[in-house]
């Protein structure tokens, strides 16, 4: 296990280097990013003093390595609309996102296992088809449709939960300030509920049908069978045997999945005015703060090879036929 | 027993939503009975007032920053933290009188050392500002020093005489010396010290901003919540579930749904902002005929005729709106002028007359109509009918639409958009020369057609020195009949600005874009 930890925090260097050059020339691409800095009334001058100002002035392969030496040094840079380390900022987006992912995430895995189990253990039934419906309408429907639907119906209709905004749990409990956090909690939940559905839908409908299909095909191997012939309670055959084994490719799934999930979802960041970090990039890069998108980049790209890293040991102690030296 | 344990999983859900309900609310900070929510469409980055640059930005920190004068609704400039102000002979200093008593919200005495620190601040080059500011205040007017002549007197200089110097110094934010000297510029972005009517309270970026009275003032609420809702169908809910009390920006599709709702209403309101198809006269688009054509001012004569901007407005904008005669609000254009009647038989005369006819009774030249997307109300809309209407009468209109920050800004920066643009630009009510100077001189990183018109240009000067007030309507009158015939527009409109407004409140939107809820009151 240490190997692959230290593998992968090698491979984490290369993969961090590899995005940020990329982001970097994207944002590069459209020119130069200074005009976006200065008065639309600023002369040739002006515009000169700012490009200075910013280091825009500098050939790109100075910027760049610039940018790499100080990122070794911890130093991300100063982001260029709001002025402050980039970092701090991407960090003060990060736990509304985190609490959002966790939300979405719970609530689709919660609901997706049973059902998908349920739909297999009645294949052909009324109750497996209307879940097979439901599956394909929920990853059929586009998820800004779905929040705005959200908020028209139990936002403004029924006047169930509130319309937009975020009230921060993480945020206070990562200070220190326990009573706030736990204090904000049920608000903080509250208004999970709508943009956590929103999110969550898309997830829940692919999850339950990969757990249906996949429980489908353990149910019919041997070792199912054997068991079940053994006289063993059904609720074991169907736990221990069937689920553990059906478990596999749906942990791989949701392990990507989270990692998506804590890139920010812009459009239901942005429906729902919730300020993660999503809609914190998007913004970024409309505005070209390259010193945003990267610290963003970065913090995104070390989650994916994190959660990649932890999924891996989960597959391994999932499935004892799998080594983490056959799976790398 | 498997559908036994998703019974109890949803009787479980159902608990922690029973739960959930019990704390229901409608807003994340619940409004006390003195508290006014407002919804904005985008964030804010600084509280920096050197470093801000857009309006959003400043609306909000013209609540915690006071500054000499300032604009009332009608564009009158009247006193603020000044109760007067005297111009030197030269017209080269600008010497302002104090209020007495004035305080900035630290407790600190606001004196005219404070304010000429404010403005040496602004100037000062190792604080490498880009806001508004130092980039087109001071460059406008030549900022040349600020000095305190005694603690109730402030004296600026500028390097050259401007006729609208004046108003353009109502720009400046002013706060406190000593606390600005003690904070570093991370802490001034973030932790103002101001000295306007509201102190900032929070600030959760990208979620909302909290400010509460500072001091005394006639301001009816405790506090203000601006919060930020980029979904304009969000905002427009929250203005009808009564969470929120202002909203900007209303997509004119929702209008009716909010007037409908009887919790709110929507006001319009046509907004100084100066909307126009630029023809781009750049030497780069010579070589092609489009671009050759509209180096002709008879072309773009007759293109003026062929658009029927009443019927956009009505049409697209959802408003009835009269066709601008040049670059300056209604209110200060040259009265002889009437808008260019919609009459495309007259643009393909002019056209023919011009040499540019239907070669093969078809097209007379191609051209592109380049456009950013979703900067403007209805933008992508406008731009396609506009392009229409160009194709009727015979001009091969290619539309592109861009994206806006990435794409078409930097084209308008270094003037290259187009040969066609189409675009808006903040205007004021206070002056014509305010309108006008975005084409003060060839070079103006404004003058994004490249015009170079000998006619306009050299009357420049004229402006600068004319002694009286008739003179310079004279002179302004004169620049804008040449522009009305021969300037570089596509005339359009004013863009009309939509805001949602609940019924518990009482505020009346202004043409210029600031929206200051101090304005605001409570309903009986």
């Amino acid at each position: 296990m240490g190997v692959l930890v230290a593998r992968r925090l090698l491979q984490s260097v290369v993969v961090i280097l590899g995005v940020t050059l990329i982001s970097f020339i994207a944002l590069h691409a459209g020119g130069d990013p200074t005009y976006l800095f200065v008065s639309e009334r600023a002369t040739a001058e002006e515009i000169a003093l700012v490009r200075q100002a910013l280091g825009f002035d500098r050939p790109l392969h100075v910027q760049y390595l610039s940018f790499v030496a100080d990122l070794a040094r911890g130093d991300f840079g100063t982001s260029l609309s709001y002025r402050q380390p980039a970092i701090d900022i991407v960090l003060g987006a990060f736990p509304a996102t985190i609490e959002l992912a966790v939300f979405a995430f719970v609530l689709a895995l919660t609901l997706a296992i049973p059902l998908g189990v349920v739909a297999a253990l009645n294949r052909g039934t009324a109750v497996d088809g209307s879940i097979t419906i439901l599956g394909l309408l929920g990853q059929s429907i586009p998820n800004f449709w779905m929040g705005i639907m959200l908020i028209l119906f139990f936002g403004l209709y029924l006047r169930w939960f509130p319309i937009s905004g975020q009230v921060p749990f993480l945020l206070p409990l990562l200070n220190g300030d326990l009573a706030t956090a736990f204090g904000n909690l049920p608000r903080t939940l509250y208004f999970l509920v709508m943009p956590g559905i929103a999110v969550a839908t898309y997830s829940l409908a692919r999850n339950t049908r990969l757990v249906r299909s996949s429980m489908l095909e353990v149910l019919g191997q041997d070792y199912v069978r054997t068991a079940r012939a053994k006289g063993l309670d059904e609720r074991v055959v169907i736990v221990q045997h069937a689920l553990r084994n059906a478990w596999l490719p749906v942990v791989t799934m949701i392990g990507l999945e989270f990692g998506f999930l804590l890139g920010g979802v812009v459009v239901t960041e942005t429906v729902f005015s919730y300020p993660g970090i999503g809609r914190l990039l998007f913004n970024a890069i409309n505005q070209r703060d390259i010193p945003l998108v990267q610290a963003g980049v970065i913090l995104l790209a070390g989650n994916f090879i994190l959660l990649n890293t932890i999924v891996d040991l989960v597959y391994a102690k999932l499935d004892p036929r799998v080594t983490l030296s056959r799976r790398r | 027993m498997t559908l036994r344990n998703l019974a109890a999983l949803v009787a479980g859900l159902a608990l922690v939503g029973a739960v959930v309900m019990m704390t229901r609310g409608g807003s994340p900070a619940p409004a006390a009975a003195r508290t006014i929510v407002v919804g904005l469409s985008a964030d804010i980055a600084t509280f920096e007032p050197a470093n801000i640059s857009s309006r959003d930005n400043m609306n909000i920190a013209h609540h915690i920053f006071a500054s000499l004068y300032t604009l009332d609704a009608d564009g009158k400039h009247v006193p603020n933290l000044a109760r007067e102000m005297t111009v030197s002979e030269d017209g080269l200093a600008y010497t302002y009188t104090l209020r007495d008593g004035l305080t900035c919200h630290d407790g600190e005495a606001l004196t005219a050392e404070d304010v000429a620190y404010s403005f040496t601040r602004i100037a000062d080059p190792a604080n490498k500002f880009t806001g508004n500011a130092p980039g087109f205040v001071f460059s406008s007017i030549g900022f040349r020093g600020a000095e305190a002549l005694d603690p109730q007197h402030v004296r600026i200089t500028i390097a050259r005489k401007n006729p609208i110097a004046f108003g353009l110094l109502t720009e400046i934010s002013i706060h406190c010396k000593d606390s600005y000297e003690k904070m570093s510029l991370d802490q001034a972005a973030t932790s103002p010290i101001g000295s306007g009517p509201y102190r900032l309270v929070s600030w959760s970026r990208g979620s909302e901003i909290v400010l509460e009275k500072a001091g005394e003032s006639a301001a009816a609420y405790d506090r203000i919540v601006w919060r930020i809702i980029p979904e304009a169908s969000t905002r427009a809910a929250e203005l009808m579930a009564g969470n929120v009390d202002i909203i900007a920006n209303v997509a004119p599709d929702q209008i009716a749904a909010i007037n409908a709702s009887n919790v709110a209403a929507v006001q319009s309101i046509t907004s100084t902002r100066r909307m126009f198809v630029g023809f781009n006269q750049a030497e780069q688009f010579a070589a092609t005929p489009g671009g050759r054509a509209i180096r002709d001012a008879k072309v773009r004569r007759a293109l003026q005729y062929a658009i029927d901007v009443p019927t956009i407005c009505r049409q697209l904008l959802q408003v009835e709106c009269q066709r601008a005669t040049g670059l300056v609000n209604t209110v200060n254009a040259n009265k002889a002028l009437t808008p260019y009647p919609f009459e495309p038989a007259t643009a393909e005369r002019l056209l023919d007359e011009a040499g540019w006819p239907r070669v093969g009774g078809k097209m007379r030249f191609a051209i592109t109509l380049q456009a950013g997307r979703g900067r403007y109300l209805n933008d992508v809309n406008v731009v396609q009918a506009i392009g229409q209407y160009l194709r009727d009468v015979g001009v091969d209109v290619n539309v592109e639409l861009l994206e806006w920050a990435s794409v078409f800004q930097p084209l308008l920066r270094t003037r290259t958009a187009g040969p066609l643009f189409f675009m808006g630009t903040g205007g004021g009510l206070w002056s014509p020369i305010y309108d006008m100077n975005d084409l003060a001189r060839v070079d103006s990183g404004t003058n994004y057609a490249n015009w170079s018109d000998e006619r306009w240009f050299s009357r420049w000067d004229d402006l600068t020195a004319a002694a009286t007030p008739e003179d310079t309507r004279r002179i302004v009158d004169e620049m804008l009949q040449i522009f009305y015939d021969d300037g570089p527009w596509l005339h359009l409109y004013f863009q009309p600005d939509f805001y949602g407004v609940s019924s518990r409140v009482e505020w009346k939107a202004r043409p210029d874009e600031r929206i200051y809820a101090y304005d605001a009151r409570p309903k009986g």
